[in-house]
């Protein structure tokens, strides 16, 4: 039985694929945080599709292309922050201009110059099959990443919840939310490979979605939310070994299953909490 | 407790043109030091918040200059000078951040690089907090507060931040007189402790009992000094044109002897100004009653 359970860990493949998801899974969740209490949640989907001709250009190239995404990623994100200070339109319509803009460019490209990319593969993702190299990229965006946020999360939290005050003391505040964008960027290359375009906005929602529900410090949000996308990456890593199962399908599954936990059970703003409240303000009335 | 230099901000023919082609502001200059109260009155649409944010950088000046103690703007706001609680917060109210919290980002430009809060942080966010009244509520989640009690936290999060100059537009909006009172009292100990502080208003009464200096501003600037000369019934329908509830009570309306002074009250939706008096030597009579020019 114990030997059974300990049989992916025999395989390198699933090693690889086991800690790497759960690193991946991190970082976003790291970013979710942010990305939740701004109502930015479909910002992840729109990169990870606005990188598709970044990706068609870097094969055309013949350059590594977590290179091309990136830069494709950080041009949708800055082209959806300049439109939307340049114009009075909503967000969820700069994102979805911008994004289809650049998804369609993408499917142009790879339309003319067909046999370039396999763009299924980039749709999917497959951490089964990753190969080394793609291994030191995911590696080393994500620890760009985790070093960035560690170290400016507060930084980050100032200039997301009031603008105007974390101007009056002095931050750097554009160089801030220019440095988050591009960090975003890079996360959502990395987590392409390990869970595919489809489900990264999974990756980027829900861990802090379910850890929002969970407390009222940021701080601590952070830190359930990290453990969240690691546990569950690796987890869903693992056992996609035994059910033969898609990687990201039981990644973004498992971490729904412990949203909705926590939606029901959450101790300050789970649905049984309310209920239990309003309860007792009847019967005290 | 004087400061040997009090702090200075001034303002050079200051205007603002929106990239709309309003101009919202024009030519205004003034020089205001640290140790004073200053209200800033004007009507709605005058320019005062406009003003407020040239004056932090937030709209670039299209002419003019602002200096903080001397220095450009971006200097003095990085060495912590300036204090400004705008008119609405434009926050996210379900950010899990606690009142405490939002009063200690007060901080963050005294902290290192990580923003790892010391003790003498974590005392000025208690004491900041003690003197608006809110230190009850510190671990509550920021949007479970009134409107009034959010408006206090962020006056906190501006005495935390220590500023020597602080910018407050209209903070008495949507406050409870108990309130105004109590942030009046601070404003005052803080002017002693050689703070300067701006306080833009529409509140009239309120004006002559706690500002020691007064703006009248109509998109430029109508009048500027010591309350007691500056604030008068001409300057303020040169400032409000027709915008005041005016009514002018003859001493015959008050009473049956030959004192044929009258009473003015002016006034546009809160607590009125009253003045009494001869036309020559009028007197300023503060709401809550007293001063000497009452009969
Ligand atoms: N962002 C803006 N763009 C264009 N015009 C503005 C903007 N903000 C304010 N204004 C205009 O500038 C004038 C002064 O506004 P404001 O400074 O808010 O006045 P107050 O604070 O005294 O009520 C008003 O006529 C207002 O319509
Ligand atoms: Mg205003």
């Amino acid at each position: 039985m114990i030997s059974l359970l300990l049989e992916p860990f025999t395989y390198e493949y699933m090693q690889k694929a086991i800690w790497v998801s759960a690193l991946v899974g991190g970082v976003c969740a790291f970013l979710s945080s942010y990305l939740i209490l701004k109502g930015w949640s479909l910002m992840g989907d729109a990169l990870s599709h606005s990188i598709v001709p970044g990706v068609a250009l870097a094969y055309l190239l013949a350059v590594p292309y977590a290179i091309g995404a990136f830069f494709a990623g950080i041009l949708a994100a800055f082209s959806m922050t300049l439109v939307k200070q340049k114009t009075k339109l909503r967000e969820d319509t700069v994102i979805g201009l911008v994004f289809t803009t650049f998804f369609a460019l993408g499917l142009l490209l790879v339309s003319i110059n067909p046999t370039s990319v396999n763009i299924q593969a980039i749709i999917l993702g497959n951490i089964l099959a990753i190969s080394n190299e793609d291994i030191y990229q995911v590696v080393i965006i994500s620890a760009i990443c985790l070093i960035c946020l560690g170290m400016f999360w507060k930084d980050l939290l100032a200039v997301f919840f009031d603008e105007a005050h974390a101007r009056s003391i002095g931050l750097p505040v554009q160089l801030l939310k220019i440095m988050f964008f591009t960090l975003l960027s890079a996360a959502t290359v990395a987590a392409l490979q390990t869970v595919g375009a489809c489900l990264v906005i999974a990756m980027v929602v829900t861990p802090g979605a379910t850890a929002y529900l969970l407390t009222d410090r940021f701080g601590k949000m952070i830190v359930m939310s990290v453990l969240l996308g690691s546990l569950t990456a690796a987890a869903g890593a693992y056992l996609s070994y035994f059910l033969n199962a898609s990687t990201g399908g039981l990644i973004v599954t498992l971490q729904t299953a412990l949203f909705l936990l926590a939606f029901l059970y959450a101790p300050k703003y789970g649905l049984l909490k309310a209920r239990r409240s309003l309860h007792q303000k009847t019967e005290k009335a | 407790m004087l400061q040997p230099s009090p702090i200075l901000l001034n303002l050079e023919k200051v205007g603002v043109t929106y990239p709309n082609g309003h101009t919202a502001i024009e030519n205004i200059s003034f020089t205001l030091q640290g140790g004073t109260i200053c209200g800033l009155v004007g009507v709605n649409g005058a320019g005062k918040s406009t003003l407020f944010k040239s004056i932090m950088g937030f709209v670039k000046p299209t002419s003019g200059t602002v200096t903080i103690a001397g220095l450009e703007v971006k200097t003095a706001l990085r060495r912590n000078l300036v204090s400004y609680v705008p008119q609405t917060e434009d926050v996210d109210w379900n950010f899990p951040v606690l009142v405490e919290d939002v009063v200690m980002m007060g901080r963050y430009g005294y902290m290192g690089f990580l923003r790892h809060p010391k003790a003498a942080d974590r005392l000025a966010v208690q004491d900041a907090l003690e003197r608006v009244g809110m230190a009850a509520f510190r671990k509550r989640q920021i949007g479970e507060l009134s409107g009034g009690q959010k408006k206090r936290v962020f006056v906190a999060r501006a005495l935390a931040q220590g500023g020597k100059i602080i910018l407050l537009d209209e903070p008495f909006t949507g406050v409870d007189i108990k309130t105004e009172d109590s942030l009046i009292l601070l404003f005052r100990t803080l002017a002693q402790e050689g703070c300067l502080i701006l306080v833009s208003t529409h509140n009239l009464g309120s004006v002559p009992a706690f500002c020691d200096q007064v703006l009248l501003v109509n998109k430029t600037l109508l009048a500027a000094g010591p309350v007691e000369t500056t604030f008068t019934e001409e300057n303020l329908a040169k400032a409000f044109g027709g915008m005041l509830r005016h009514r002018k009570l003859a001493g015959s309306d008050l009473h049956d002897d030959k004192d044929h002074r009258a009473v003015t009250v002016l006034t546009d939706d809160e607590s009125a100004l009253v003045f009494y008096g001869h036309q020559g030597d009028k007197k300023i009579i503060s709401p809550e009653g007293g001063g000497d020019g009452s009969p």
